[in-house]
């Protein structure tokens, strides 16, 4: 049996086994780091999740003219017509808007219920082809017809889409450049706690150039513990995500129903995951390398 | 098994500390190098391990010219060359065993052979029966004899042995020597540097003499 795997496992495992606290706050120190960024990806996902679903339901309501010439309104249906990403065209009288409308509000208001007029056009309800480009087509048509004669008034409920749109851009903006401020700041506290268990076995490693290792042999079992660290860290912080995210769910059960309307409250997703546990390797790799190639480079000084 | 011509070493380019050094050694010598502390014996010892680097000349040891080595391929010389320090650099939370298994582990035998070559060294050196010591138990020429056993488990082919006795009374110190000598039997060349009369009055050896960094007798 070759000791080599073996050694290097056994060696990683006495490092940290003599610096214990070390290993132990770099893993928090990580831990701490990830689950932050995690809690901000999990608010990513979900807002996200439930901008699509809100986007699925984005229909185009095209406001007529009380006055509207028939050779208007043929010419803004020719166009309806003419969009192949149009999937449906509902008119509705104003007539029949009026009825659906005291319907829902009449024993509710005693306003409607005064009204002797019908305040309502008439109106046609645009329903768009799903797909990733679905809210840009309903813009850009919309912002076709609203200048067409015979039309008063187009709505989609674009002002607060356009907010929530923004606030989403900031949102991952904001995890983005937190993550990268993160990375590096975890690069240097695995880097540092390297240092210093390289530090207080200086003498060993001293001792191992002298008999002839390779500074493979000794960069290995360093390299393992700064992975250890960032990987730790990682599944730790995931492992916590989950718990709220579970905890979110038994507690507040009642009202993320109603916001997220039958979606469920979603975990982080695959790729958030495997970017984490990733993310744990490259610092853990990046930062104990850059440590153990410093130590090893100044060996045997002139 | 050595050739080293015309080396130059100094500190800092300013304090010169070997000057001008050229000798041979050939497979299977003993030689002593002498000469009074501070005349540059660990440093030479130093160059031709590689430990410290040198300004001039040129140092060959068993083939390897060294001031070609760079700090990645400089275990290649260290695996030829079994060190002897005078501090005995054991490690403190390792048994006997262990500490020569070590320099085993280091360039990649196979756990039989660690076993079968350690257990080997220490019986050439005399301490089968403190393997399982640490070395805060053990005399200091008990432990300078682990030292030994660790310098020769990996059968280089030359041992460098910088005042193994500096720190051993004479009666030890002898033991040391006789060992040595037995080592030097089994074919391997040995350079030791001492000023210990002890070793320099025991047997007519071939010497070289260092004096202020210069050679005065090779």
């Amino acid at each position: 049996m070759n000791l080599f795997p073996f050694n290097f496992v056994k060696s990683t495992l006495s490092n940290i086994k003599s610096n214990k606290q070390l290993f132990l706050l770099s893993v928090a120190t990580n831990f701490i780091a990830f689950t932050v960024l995690g809690i901000f990806s999990l608010l990513f996902v979900n807002l996200d999740i439930l901008l699509s679903s809100w986007d699925k339901h984005i229909q185009l309501i095209v406001y007529l003219d009380d006055k509207i010439s028939n050779s208007n309104k043929k010419k803004i249906e020719l166009l309806f017509n003419s969009n192949n990403k149009i999937n449906s065209i509902i008119f509705i009288s104003r007539n029949q808007a009026w009825k659906n409308f005291r319907g829902k509000f009449y024993s509710k208001s005693k306003f409607v219920a005064s009204l002797k007029f019908n305040p309502l056009p008439d109106s046609y309800t645009l329903r768009f082809a799903s797909g990733p480009d679905r809210l840009k087509n309903i813009r850009d048509f919309s912002e076709k017809i609203k200048n067409e004669k015979g039309v008063e008034s187009v709505e989609y409920g674009e002002k607060w889409i356009s907010r929530f749109e923004q606030f989403m851009i900031f949102l991952r903006g904001f995890i983005l450049t937190f993550g990268v401020v993160l990375f590096f700041g975890m690069i240097l506290i695995i880097s540092n706690s390297i240092k210093l268990s390289i530090y207080s076995r200086k003498d060993e490693i001293d001792l191992m150039t002298l008999l002839g290792a390779t500074h493979q042999f000794i960069k290995i079992p360093l390299l393992l513990e700064g992975l250890l660290q960032g990987v730790a860290g990682a599944l730790l912080s995931l492992i916590s995500v989950k718990l709220i995210h579970l905890y979110i769910v038994f507690r507040f059960q009642g009202s993320l129903e109603s916001i997220f309307r039958g979606l469920e409250f979603q975990y982080l997703t695959n790729p958030i995951i495997y970017s984490v546990i990733s993310t744990g390797v490259i610092i853990g790799i990046l930062g104990s390398s850059s440590s153990a190639n410093q130590f090893l480079d100044r060996r045997n000084p002139e | 098994m050595i050739k080293v011509f015309n080396l130059y070493k100094s500190y800092g380019g300013i304090t010169p500390v070997l000057m001008d050094i050229s000798f041979d050694i050939q497979d299977g010598e003993f030689v002593l190098l002498t000469g009074q502390s501070g005349a540059g014996k660990t440093t030479l010892f130093k160059v031709l391990f590689g430990w410290e680097k040198f300004d001039r000349g040129q140092i060959l040891v068993g083939g390897i010219n060294v001031g070609k080595l760079n700090e990645k391929n400089l275990y290649q010389l260290r695996r030829k060359v079994g060190f002897v320090f005078q501090d005995y650099k054991l490690l403190v939370k390792k048994t006997v065993f262990e500490n020569v298994a070590f320099a085993q582990q280091i360039v990649g035998a196979n756990m039989k052979t660690v076993r079968t070559k350690t257990w080997n060294a220490l019986k050439n050196v005399g301490l089968v029966k403190k393997k399982d010591s640490y070395p805060s138990q053990l005399s200091g020429g008990e432990q300078q004899r682990v030292s030994i056993a660790r310098a020769i488990v990996n059968d280089p082919e030359l041992i460098l042995a910088d005042e193994p006795t500096g720190n051993l009374d004479s009666e030890i110190s002898k033991e040391i020597l006789a060992l040595f000598e037995k080592i030097n039997e089994q074919g391997k060349t040995i350079i030791i540097a001492t000023h210990s009369a002890e070793i320099l009055s025991e047997k007519e050896r071939r010497h070289l003499l260092l004096k202020r960094g210069k050679l005065l007798q090779s």
